[in-house]
């Protein structure tokens, strides 16, 4: 027996002879590395003092070890839904399931509603010439305010910026960024590509999960989106309604005391003063004193007022006659406005240039093509030395007005200096009478559903449109995209009215109007 | 040599470029350029005789072929040719017919130096990725920590003794701050310290060459001023693939009388007053180019995925995407309302295994079946200049029955034997693609994107799309240009030839009912001759830089026909070194350098967007460039066969024609 044990530890030597060897091996190795035997005499005694504690290290080596292995995104196979298929049982899921089609071929209704717009051949501009009928027409669809469209000088600037720059899009924007902070009188400003994707990548660059954002209930579709993206908690108040505003800032004003700790790090109060839904404005000089007794930041979308409203276009801070400098972020398009392509935001130097980082579509995309950029540094000069558009704009609204304010069927939500006039069909039904229910902010519902039969209005509101465009003006139904906004607005017809057509084009334009509406609605009964 | 990070004077140069330069002067120096000089001064008194009469000589409508003089003759001072970029070394002979701009499109009238852009079928699409060693690693984690801490340390500071700096990121007056002060740290403490490597001003056209306005900074890159004076440099940062960003030559000329019948705008929204006969012919001519059925034009590259894919989507589809998708992507994604899950870049198995498991699982939590599942891909990754896998992911389209969306922004016309894309390229069906979406903004010189599909498809998104309802539509002019362009790389059918006959042979000529009629291009343009050359260049450019800095050693990512070319520096520090010192040789240089977050922390890289302007001589220039600041920053990481500089120019075109 004691024979077995000395053969099997005689052939165990040389094994354990060489453990020996190589752990000489690598303890002489691991004392070659500098600072090896500090280290070794620091584990050394602080084992002898306490054994408990090398444990406890080990442990926390391995834990860190695992922490830094472990997969970052977390893995939906872990979630308690997953269901344990086998590979077969996965093949049959996969030959079974039938995918819907991506587009669904259009209705004959959506057909003919893709039909009815209009093809502009030759030049835009107040009387263009129409493709499918080969009429000229009176304008009261394209967004042309202040008549830039068509301007020779402009088109001159355009040439030579194209016989320099070429067409593709080029760094020099940083004069058109500079007229445009000039014009409002703000420090810097900063320019988009596109006017409708201006805002969402402001309201997204300043706002993040977790920041408070006032908004109006009428806000416009490209800050609905915007406010979608910045994942922000928001807060809706009744459409320029200033009281309700103060409410709804109240109310949050008393959560955050709630929860003091967790309180958000950014506000924003985005109202609305685009007039596109329905052409009405807000009260800005209130609005400033709001801001000013709640602590908020503003940001004003302009996407309509700039270029339109105001002594010379500069926009709603001119007709109140408010400071630029006290509205945080003012958005504008420089589309509208200005006839060229793009938006801006204006504002202070801190506020552009942390865009120039954050604000996603400008890091991007690429920017306003050089000829387009100059033909808006153009538009502003000239809105900058001949004031008399604007007059001109403001009469022609008022000719307009007149005729149509005493239309009998029809209902005008749109401010009276407003260049855009949208038109509703009078309801029925007895206007709802304001009830004093209050609204809740966390929708952005309105206090009182309005009722209106949108597929019916829509028809009735495309007969005026055609019948109108038969008789040789050119008005559009304002479109929507149904399903997609937070709230189905009422169907209107949308007038975008110009200083380059004369008081008394705009009169017959709008007595053609009257007649349509007339003659449709006549025809209904 | 002096530290290159101070650098302000030219590097030394190394030998090889010592015993190449005085070939190189000489050359430059001998009678060919002396009779260019000579011919100009003719021409530009000449001219002064003629323009003292009319005040605007500037606005012609000239054929292309005489435009260069003219042009040349238009600048005041004749070029500079000190560092060597306004003359071809090779110059033209009477036999060519020279359509541009030297500075705009370069001279190169080899023939040798061309390549067809198309897949080997059969042949695996494999992109070798090379890690580098692991001290390279390791610097690049400590630099990195190190600027961590120095930013703590300074914020530190700055915000006790500067609280005027840091007002913004501070409660103030009973404000809340603006941005949170970790939101802007990368910005404020990573960017700033490096920032004259980004959004240089430049001016003129952003062609082969560009004239970059200097500035200087007194306050460590807070804010710059500019001295006022310009420096021209070799240009191989712009997306000008095909060199269409050009102010002369046929497209400029079509875009200039667009201006004069139509002007600057189409006031307005498509659905809403905005839409110009224009659009409906430039949709068409889109559609044939692409082999679709029909498409849709917006005004803006980044808003045609951001608004379309929205239109797409709703609640209870899925959309699936590359992991390293493009941030417009992203944005349209989240607006769709649509879940959304990743796999991992350009990899088949993780992108099966997901679909695998999506479509057994369904809907999270009900389980539901998906109502549809969009695969959203690019053709072309900017940042990693790979290609799609495009024949495996159709034979997965077959099996697992998703919808695909192929973003070609940088692969639409940069691509493929006809310009056509990543299906051109691989040589497939493209209707077997559902959505085809791309720019204009990169090889056709214009701006805005497209989508393309089936008729139906296109007309929904024409409604429900955002953009044809809120959005301004696309301009006039940006509109010719790239009708222009666009006719120019597919070429002109005879006005004789049938129009039903040319839209069913794909990828074929455009026919001329698919062009305004008052447009007029020149022959060149309308035989689809340049449009040719164009492409091969390109493609030639595009092989000839990838393995030429393979072969001097340098570790690239991508697929060696991309036109991007991405080196890996790894450094944080390297990146403005290198940008420094292409910047400041004799023959500047201007690149673009991306890091961290467009790229993985450890791979800052510069990418080479290589176009068809370029000749073979800049490109040689380049990889001289490349391969004395390589030595002098330890770039040159890649194990294998190292050729020398001399060897790669001398055999170039041996180089490209060879296979993997």
């Amino acid at each position: 027996m004691t024979t077995t044990i000395d053969g099997s530890a005689s052939a165990l030597e040389p094994l354990f002879a060489f453990l020996s060897y190589a752990l000489i091996q690598a303890e002489s190795a691991v004392y070659k590395i500098p600072g090896s035997h500090v280290i070794a005499r620091y584990v050394k005694s602080s084992h002898q003092n306490d054994p408990g504690r090398t444990v406890l290290e080990i442990l926390l080596a391995l834990f860190a070890i695992r922490t830094l292995l472990q997969s970052r995104t977390r893995a939906d196979n872990g979630e308690k839904h997953f269901i344990q298929f086998s590979e077969k049982e996965v093949d049959e899921l996969v030959d079974e399931w039938t995918p819907e089609p991506l587009g669904a071929p259009l209705t004959p209704e959506e057909q003919s509603d893709l039909a009815s717009v209009p093809v502009v051949s030759g030049a835009n501009g107040p009387r263009p010439k129409l493709a499918n009928t080969g009429k000229q027409v009176l304008n009261l669809a394209s967004y042309n305010f202040t008549g830039l469209a068509g301007n020779e000088t402009i088109n001159v600037r355009a040439i030579e910026t194209l016989r320099k720059y070429g067409v593709g899009s080029c760094d020099v924007h940083m004069d058109l960024e500079r007229d445009i902070a000039d014009f409002l009188g703000t420090e810097a400003s900063i320019l988009y590509s596109q006017g409708f994707s201006t805002i969402p990548c402001v309201i997204s660059a300043f706002a993040k999960r977790g920041d408070i954002i006032v908004a109006d209930r009428g806000v416009n579709f490209a800050i609905q989106k915007g406010l979608q993206i910045s994942r922000s908690t928001v807060r809706w108040f009744d459409h320029n309604d200033l009281k309700s505003l103060e409410d709804v800032l109240l109310s949050v004003e008393k959560e955050r005391r709630k929860r003091r700790g967790t309180s958000s790090q950014d506000d924003s109060l985005s109202p609305r003063v685009s007039l596109r839904k329905d052409g009405a404005m807000v009260d800005l000089p209130e609005l400033i004193e709001l801001k000013h007794k709640y602590k908020y930041r503003l940001i004003l979308d302009e996407s309509i007022s700039f270029g339109t409203v105001g002594r010379t276009g500069r926009g709603l801070t001119e007709l109140y006659n408010v400071p630029a400098t006290q509205i945080d972020m003012i958005v504008g398009s420089v589309a509208n406005g200005l006839n060229s392509s793009g938006g801006f935001c204006a504002g202070s130097r801190i506020v552009v240039d942390h865009q120039r980082i954050n604000g996603t579509s400008f890091v991007f995309s690429a920017a306003v093509p050089a000829l387009l950029a100059v033909s808006a540094s153009e538009g502003i000069n000239i809105l900058r030395n001949t004031p008399s558009i604007l007059s001109t704009l403001q009469e022609n609204v008022r000719a307009i007005r007149a005729v149509l304010d005493r239309v009998e069927a029809i209902t005008i939500p749109s401010h009276a200096a407003s260049p855009i006039i949208h038109i509703h069909l009078r309801s029925s039904a007895p206007a709802a009478s304001v009830s004093a229910k209050p609204s809740n902010p966390a929708t952005p519902a309105p206090r009182e559903a309005p009722s209106f039969d949108i597929v019916g209005e829509e028809r009735l509101l495309q007969d005026i449109v055609d019948e109108a465009l038969a008789q040789g003006v050119w008005t559009t139904r304002a479109r929507r995209l149904r399903g997609q906004e937070l709230v189905d607005a009422r169907p209107s017809i949308r007038l975008a009215v110009t200083a380059a057509l004369s008081r008394k084009e705009c009169e017959r334009a709008a007595g053609v109007i009257k007649a349509a509406v007339v003659k449709v609605l006549a025809k209904r009964k | 040599m002096p530290s290159p990070i101070a650098l302000t004077s030219p590097p030394r140069q190394d030998s090889i470029f010592k015993k190449r330069s005085p070939s190189y002067l000489t050359a430059m120096r001998s009678a060919q350029s002396y009779l260019i000089a000579l011919s100009e001064a003719d021409a530009r008194a000449r001219v002064r005789d003629s323009a003292s009469v009319t005040s605007t000589p500037a606005l012609s409508l000239s054929s292309s072929a005489t435009t260069l003089s003219e042009d040349t003759v238009l600048n005041d001072t004749p070029y500079d040719n000190s560092d060597g970029l306004a003359y071809p070394t090779v110059p033209p002979t009477s036999e060519h017919i020279v359509s541009a701009d030297h500075l705009q499109f370069g001279f190169c009238p080899n023939e040798n130096y061309r390549y067809k852009s198309a897949h080997k079928p059969g042949t695996k699409l494999e992109v070798h990725e090379q890690d580098p060693p692991y001290y390279i690693f390791l610097t690049t984690y400590m630099s990195y920590l190190l600027l961590i801490c120095m930013g703590h340390i300074r914020d530190f500071f700055g915000k006790r003794f500067y609280p005027a700096l840091f007002r913004h990121l501070l409660p103030f007056d009973g404000y809340a701050p603006l941005n949170s002060d970790f939101d802007s740290f990368y910005t404020r403490r990573f960017k700033t310290r490096i920032d004259d490597c980004f959004s240089a001003p430049v001016t003129g056209v952003p062609g082969r060459t560009i004239n970059l306005l200097d500035r200087e900074s007194k306050d460590y890159y807070h804010t710059f001023s500019l001295t006022g004076t310009t420096t021209r440099a070799l240009n191989i940062s712009s997306y000008n693939y095909l060199g269409f960003a050009q102010a002369q030559g046929g497209c400029a000329d079509a875009v200039e009388e667009c201006l004069r019948r139509y002007g600057v705008s189409t006031c307005g929204a498509r659905l809403e007053g905005g839409t110009s006969e224009l659009h409906v012919t430039g949709e068409a001519l889109v559609a044939s180019f692409l082999g679709q059925e029909d498409a849709l034009i917006s005004s803006m590259g980044f808003a045609t995925n951001s608004t379309i894919i929205p239109a797409l989507l709703s609640r209870g589809s899925l959309l699936i995407s590359d992991e390293y998708n493009h941030a417009s992507i992203r944005f349209g994604a989240r607006l769709s309302g649509a879940n959304v899950r990743t796999f991992k870049h350009n990899n088949m198995k993780s992108l099966e295994s997901l679909l695998r498991e999506v479509i057994s699982q369904g809907q999270p939590k009900t389980h539901r079946p998906w109502k549809t599942i969009l695969l959203v891909v690019e053709g072309l990754y900017s940042m990693e200049g790979t290609l799609v896998d495009l024949p495996t992911i159709l034979e997965l389209k077959k099996k697992y029955k998703f919808n695909l969306f192929v973003d070609e922004a940088h692969s639409i016309g940069a691509l493929g034997p006809h310009g056509r894309g990543v299906a051109d390229y691989f040589g497939v069906n493209p209707r077997s693609i559902d959505i085809l979406m791309g720019t204009f903004t990169k090889s056709f010189g214009a701006a805005g994107g497209y989508v393309a599909g089936s008729k139906a498809l296109i007309d929904r998104l024409r409604l429900r799309g955002h953009g044809g309802t809120y959005a301004e539509s696309i301009a006039p002019p940006v509109m010719v240009q790239i009708l222009a362009s666009m006719a120019s790389i597919m070429g002109v059918a005879l006005p004789t030839s049938s129009a039903v006959e040319v839209a069913q042979q794909h990828p074929g000529p455009a026919h001329p009912s698919q062009l305004p009629a008052w447009m007029d291009l020149p022959p060149t343009l309308r035989d689809g001759s340049e449009g040719r050359m164009r492409l091969r260049r390109l493609a030639f450019n595009s092989r000839y830089l990838s393995r030429g800095l393979a072969k001097l050693g340098f570790i690239t990512f991508g697929h060696t026909d991309s036109p991007i070319v991405p080196l890996v520096l790894f450094n944080l520090g390297k990146m403005c070194v290198f940008h420094r010192m292409m910047r400041a040789r004799k023959t500047p240089i201007v690149v673009v350098v991306v890091s961290y977050p467009a790229t993985p922390l450890v791979t800052s890289r510069v990418r080479f967007c290589v176009s068809a302007s370029h000749t073979k001589e800049d490109i040689d220039t380049i990889l001289r460039a490349c391969d004395e600041i390589g030595d002098v920053l330890d770039l040159k990481l890649l194990p294998g066969e190292r050729w020398p500089l001399e060897r790669i120019m001398n055999n170039a075109a041996e180089l490209v024609n060879t296979d993997d």
